[in-house]
């Protein structure tokens, strides 16, 4: 039963491990817990377009903000 | 760590924004309510759920980038991925990672592309407000967040309504979803909105306050009522007042002809009317009306369209035009569902502030201005086009085509290139291959099946007038015709398999509408041009193998030998050879015997040196005897002539070949007969002159005969040179320079037609011909009354040369020369003979007079004649003014020309 697990458990890890380097090979910018997020996210049934459109939205957001902030600054 | 636990998934948002904006949970707390809108409202995937495809697509976009590599590593570990098996959603994650990839070469598309980002919005994007450039989220997410932001300038546009925004108001946001969050959005005013706004004001306007949403506001923006409804959009008003909004819908029904709520089809005034019991205020009124004006043409093209497109026996020709006009409504289709989805968006978010992007009337009627004169003319088109097919049809488009609108004419040109598409097809199967398949005789080429091979090139093919398309001249179709069936002729009458392609290259043929619609646009130049090459080169092959394999103008040329009797040492012997069978009465001729005699006449002449060919053809025939007729009436040479020359020797055109010749063969015997009446004159005269009393009858006789010598001569020589010749020289010229086989068929003709009524064939010159036929026997019976004279006196003289004789002998013996009875006897002789003498002179008399009457008469005809050739004729036959002398009439008729001529002149 253990083992089970922690075959599921490296199962996961594989995966988890192609995924990240596919990230990586189309150069998403997602590190390895944000992907891991999104991942669940998906796998939950989330419209991966809309969640897309929110990562870039939130980077927009955020790097406006820095940016104003370094003007202010 | 990576374990796929069921964690709500706004736990997971939240986590996912602190960790990309690098902030803690609180201060991400508008991005969190954004991304759980945006999450929540959830509007339909626009991608297939499909692993492969998106695989793929990642795959292409890497080889995109030149990173071969790395799309082979992506092949790899996607495989591995497959094997696994542990997510359930693998296209889902593929989807997403795509979605954020990016470009290693462009060094950062995050900032700065905002622009790019509304040249890809949608076009209704494009008359609002320069606001956008300020908003940093210019996402095609949710049409209500962006316009809420904005709301201060709905002002401009000045259309619906105020923005309304209520909390009480149907909104789809997901409560729960906030259930878990502080209530961060108190601070803000408690409203979403409000938030909103905050988050998206930062940046246009004051960065530093950006928690801070109600101070925020623009200065410029009308303060938003919150939590008053001016006017709930979507639900009907209590006091039963239609809404906008419900308008809308109905409209966007009523635009695929399908009838609303409101508006409905009004079967008796043919049009949508809006149901006169609604409570509607008059300008919605009007516009919905306006509006509902494209259900109706959209109407008008579908039932052609339908109704059309089943009918087998429309043709091709309407089934492209049926195509094209389905193209057209699927591209309104295309139109319509996105308006649909965009109204449904609007339902979806149901955020339904009216702002300039969501649908009003007003806006539709202007988005729709365009859809709307386009289903005009296409309605026009349908109406023109009712109970057209074929060719027809492609004139009326053409016709709907000459209008001043480019954007008209682009349409309507882009129909013709489809309706004109399969009468292309048509015309080059036809000029290339000569084919026709025109199973809904639709094509302007029109093939008459009974029409045997003999008569092809005359009947067998015909234009269909009405079918020529407009933009074709009658010109080009003539000589497309004449391509196709000089293709055809040499298939089927001459035999010829030369492939197509070797008589006409360059056949290439309009594969795709598009070419058609090159071609179209070039008639002029391209179009003429290729007919022009095929129909000349089809053409000249043509006349070559008919030169060539069926010596056509060697052929002409024998007519003109033979049957015009041009070949003159052949005729003069053939006439010498049958002049002792064709005395004898028409019905103890044989046809094997004469034509043994043609055939011994052809051997001694120059005709032996013929072409075999022709003289194969070369044969005897006789025509219907009636009774009393010699060989003389019904002998005529003839040529038989069969296969691909029968086509410009046709079995009308032998028979007018055998009228002439007939009428060259009687005036040939004249000349002939008249030879031997002064051969037999000359011969005589001698003999005769030892015969005193006879000085007088023969004076008279050569007189007579003279006279009608200058006659046959002069007409010979006006038959010879005047039609004969110069007919001739015109036909061979014509013949010479002919391009097709029309113009020999043409040429042929009029020379036949020439010759016959310069002939005196034809029916206006019958009396004058009668008359020729009369002085033609006056000679005839001259000649019969010359040989008896001759023979009775020629009779008398040997008497009395034996009777000389006989005298001499008994002198001779010593005995008496003649007894007083013998004496007596020869006296009672030479009395009876003299008596015959007035005889014959009173005959001659009477003849000579007859024949001056009838001469008289048929030179008042020739002077009244209106062919000047003939009226030239009678002065040369009356060179010296004999007859004029003696017919008042004829000097009458002669001054009334010259005092006319005088006239004129």
């Amino acid at each position: 039963m253990a083992s089970a697990a922690n075959a599921n458990v490296n199962a996961v890890r594989e995966t988890m491990d192609v995924l990240l380097e596919i990230s990586r090979l189309l150069n998403t910018g997602l590190d390895m817990e944000s992907l891991s997020i999104c991942v669940r996210l998906c796998e939950q049934g989330i419209n991966p377009e809309a969640l897309s459109a929110v990562i870039k939205e939130l980077r927009k957001a955020s790097e406006s903000l820095k940016a104003s902030e370094n003007c202010t600054n | 760590m990576a374990t796929l636990d069921q964690k709500s998934p706004n736990v997971l948002l939240q986590s996912l924004c602190c960790r990309i904006t690098g902030k803690s949970e609180a201060e991400v707390a508008h991005q969190f309510q954004y991304a759980v809108r945006v999450i929540g409202s959830n509007y339909a995937p626009t991608i297939e759920r499909d692993e492969f495809l998106v695989s793929e697509k990642i795959k292409k976009e890497l080889l995109k980038q030149r990173r071969e590599a790395d799309a082979a590593l992506f092949s790899e570990l996607h495989r591995k991925l497959q094997t696994q098996g542990v997510l359930k959603h693998r296209w889902s994650v593929l989807y997403l990672l795509l979605s954020l990839s990016e470009d290693p070469r462009k060094p950062s598309s995050r900032v700065g592309n905002y622009g790019a980002l509304f040249a890809q919005a949608l076009p209704r994007d494009a008359h609002s407000t320069p606001f956008y450039c300020t908003r940093p989220q210019s996402l095609a997410l949710g049409y209500g967040e962006r316009s809420a932001g904005l709301s201060a300038s709905v002002g401009t546009s000045g259309i619906s309504s105020l923005g309304v925004y209520t909390l009480n108001g149907p909104t789809p946001t997901p409560q729960s979803l906030l259930a878990g969050q502080p209530p961060q959005s108190a601070a803000g005013g408690g409203q979403p909105l409000g938030s909103r706004l905050a988050w998206a004001l930062p940046v246009s306007s004051s960065p530093s306050s950006a928690l801070a949403p109600p101070t925020a506001r623009p200065p410029l923006g009308p303060p938003v009522p919150a939590t008053r409804v001016i006017r709930p959009r979507r639900d009907g008003d209590p006091a039963g007042e239609v809404s906008e909004a419900a308008l809308v819908r109905d409209i966007l029904y009523v635009f695929q002809g399908i009838d609303g709520k409101f508006i409905k089809m009004n079967a008796q005034d043919n049009c949508y009317k809006i149901d006169s019991k609604v409570v509607l205020c008059k300008s919605l009124r009007d516009t919905s009306s306006r509006l509902a004006e494209l259900g109706w043409l959209h109407n008008k093209v579908r039932k052609y369209t339908d109704a059309r497109s089943l009918d087998r026996a429309f043709g091709l020709v309407g089934q492209s035009f049926c195509a094209s006009l389905h193209q057209e409504l699927k591209e309104y289709y295309r139109l319509l569902s996105v308006l649909h989805s965009q109204l449904q968006v609007e339902d979806d978010q149901g955020v339904n502030m009216c702002t300039e992007s969501s649908l009003t009337l007003r806006r539709l009627l202007v988005w729709m201005y365009d859809p709307k004169v386009r289903l005009k003319t296409l309605a026009a088109l349908v109406d023109f086009c009712q109970g057209r097919k074929g060719g027809e049809l492609a004139s009326a488009v053409h016709a709907y085509g000459k209008t001043g609108d480019p954007q008209m004419r682009a349409l309507v040109q882009h129909i013709l290139s489809l309706v004109s598409h399969p009468i292309l097809n048509f015309l080059y199967r036809w000029i290339y291959d000569g084919e026709l398949e025109d199973t809904y005789h639709e094509f302007f080429v029109a093939s008459d099946p009974n029409v045997k091979t003999d008569r092809l090139w005359h009947d067998k093919y015909s234009l269909r007038k009405s079918m020529i398309p407009s933009f074709i001249t009658m010109d080009q179709a003539r000589k497309v015709l004449l391509i196709g069936k000089s293709i055809n002729f040499l298939h089927q009458v001459c035999h010829d398999r030369t492939p197509p392609g070797k008589i006409t290259p360059a056949s290439k043929s309009a594969d795709t509408p598009k070419d058609a619609a090159e071609l179209l646009s070039d008639l002029e130049g391209a179009f003429q041009e290729k007919i022009d090459a095929a129909y000349f080169d089809t053409s000249k092959y043509l006349l070559d193998v008919l030169n060539r394999n069926y010596l056509l103008l060697e052929h002409l040329q024998a007519m003109r030998r033979y049957l015009l009797l041009g070949q003159g040492d052949f005729i003069r012997h053939l006439m010498d050879l049958l002049k002792p069978e064709l005395a004898r009465p028409a019905t103890t001729l044989y046809q094997h015997n004469l034509t043994g005699i043609l055939e011994t006449a052809v051997r001694a002449t120059n005709a032996q040196f013929d072409n075999a060919e022709i003289l194969k053809r070369l044969d005897v025939r006789l025509l219907e005897v009636s009774p009393g007729d010699t060989g003389w009436d019904v002998f005529s040479l003839d040529y038989h002539v069969d296969g691909p020359i029968a086509t410009v020797f046709t079995r009308e055109c032998m028979g007018h070949y055998l009228r002439v010749f007939n009428f060259l063969w009687r005036a040939k015997r004249m000349e002939y007969t008249l030879t031997d009446i002064w051969k037999g004159q000359m011969c005589n005269a001698k003999l005769l002159k030892t015969m005193p009393e006879l000085s007088g009858v023969l004076h008279q006789c050569h007189i007579l005969a003279s006279e009608m010598v200058h006659f046959i001569h002069q007409m010979q020589y006006y038959i010879t040179f005047e039609v004969l010749e110069c007919s001739w020289d015109e036909l061979w010229n014509k013949v010479q320079q002919a391009q097709d086989l029309d113009h020999i068929i043409a040429a042929h003709d009029v020379f036949l037609d020439t010759i016959i009524s310069r002939c005196l064939l034809d029916n206006n010159s019958r009396s004058l011909l009668n008359q020729l036929r009369a002085i033609f026997d006056q000679i005839i019976e001259f000649q019969s009354a010359q040989d008896s004279l001759y023979r009775s006196a020629l009779e008398e003289l040997t008497l009395r040369l034996q009777y000389e004789e006989k005298k001499q002998q008994r002198e001779e013996e010593g005995q008496w020369g003649v007894t007083a009875e013998q004496e007596a006897e020869e006296k009672k002789r030479i009395q009876e003979f003299q008596e015959t003498i007035p005889k014959m002179r009173s005959q001659l008399r009477i003849l000579t007079h007859f024949y001056q009457s009838i001469v008289q008469q048929f030179l008042v005809l020739l002077m009244t004649s209106s062919d000047e050739s003939l009226r030239f004729l009678s002065f040369r036959l009356d060179f010296n003014e004999h007859y004029r002398a003696r017919e008042p009439r004829l000097r009458a008729s002669l001054g009334a020309t010259r005092g006319r001529r005088m006239s004129n002149i």
